[in-house]
């Protein structure tokens, strides 16, 4: 997976190429990190939610890159293709289970079990904040698979990204270092 | 008991506990903080799903900063150096 991440991260980033040295750091920047991300989500072949959900977002971003990226893997789906929109209907069951909730009287074990159930709910839905698509994910077993592969695949992400760092910045003091001893060398004599 | 009675009330979002342990479980497998624990340590599903939240967080942050050093990386060196050569070829 790795590979694969790195060779499409690359294409993404030979679309910029001729616009890397034009370009200030902050829209490097954002074209690295762009490219990475839809790099990452398009190893899914369209077959997550998460991905889906992360192409759709990045599109909005730098259309071009995406397309780009992506011609050959149904570009035009992926990029098009409508999440369901659920969460005016999970507003309304929500609160017509707190009108339930506030009719039923309760033991205190029961008290302390939707307690836990609460603070559960609390916590997925901030999951929900960080997955891409996590707000169109009702269903909570759909979420946690989803957030599952998806922390995989921000590994695989952050380990590519970082080795490439690593050996550049390596690359670059050493290559500065031997740099720096051939000019005194030269200037010296 | 109390299980029971929840499944009837709320049949709408209901999920198998068991599907949920199972997936809780390989959560935690993946979280870096929670396998470094003792065994025998229970670990409750919402910090679990805390945990995972704060995961993620972690990793979009270190994406951000690679980003950053490599842009910054790609700034620094001269365009014909010898330097950005190495770079470009890693990258491109």
């Amino acid at each position: 997976m790795k590979e694969e991440f790195l060779k499409k991260w690359q294409m993404g980033l030979q679309i910029y190429r001729p616009l890397i040295d034009n370009t200030s750091v902050s829209e490097r920047r954002k074209a690295i990190k762009l490219s990475a991300d839809v790099a990452m989500a398009s190893l899914r072949k369209g077959t997550t939610c998460w991905s889906r959900a992360l192409i759709q977002k990045t599109a909005t971003e730098d259309n071009f890159l995406v397309r780009q990226m992506l011609s050959g893997i149904k570009a035009e789906t992926l990029i098009n293709k409508k999440l369901p929109k659920v969460m005016c209907h999970r507003k309304i069951v929500r609160r017509s289970k707190k009108i339930l909730r506030r009719r039923q009287s309760r033991s205190a074990i029961e008290e302390v079990a939707a307690k836990a159930r609460k603070l559960v709910k609390k916590k997925t839905q901030g999951l929900r904040n960080v997955v891409p698509g996590g707000e169109f994910m009702s269903n909570d077993v759909l979420l946690i698979q989803e957030t599952l592969d998806y922390i995989v695949s921000l590994q695989t992400q952050v380990n590519v990204m970082r080795s490439i760092v690593d050996a550049a910045e390596a690359g670059s003091e050493r290559t500065a270092y031997y740099l720096g001893k051939l000019k005194f060398a030269i200037e010296d004599g | 008991m109390s299980n029971r009675r929840s499944r009837q009330s709320s049949s709408a979002l209901r999920i198998s506990d068991d599907q949920m342990i199972d997936l809780v479980s390989k959560l935690c497998q993946l979280l870096p903080e929670i396998r470094e624990r003792r065994r025998s340590d229970k670990v409750s599903a919402s910090k679990v799903l805390q945990e995972t939240c704060n995961y993620i967080r972690k990793l979009h942050r270190e994406v951000d900063n690679l980003s950053d050093r490599l842009s910054q990386l790609l700034d620094a060196v001269d365009e014909d150096s010898h330097e950005a050569s190495v770079i470009r070829s890693l990258l491109m």
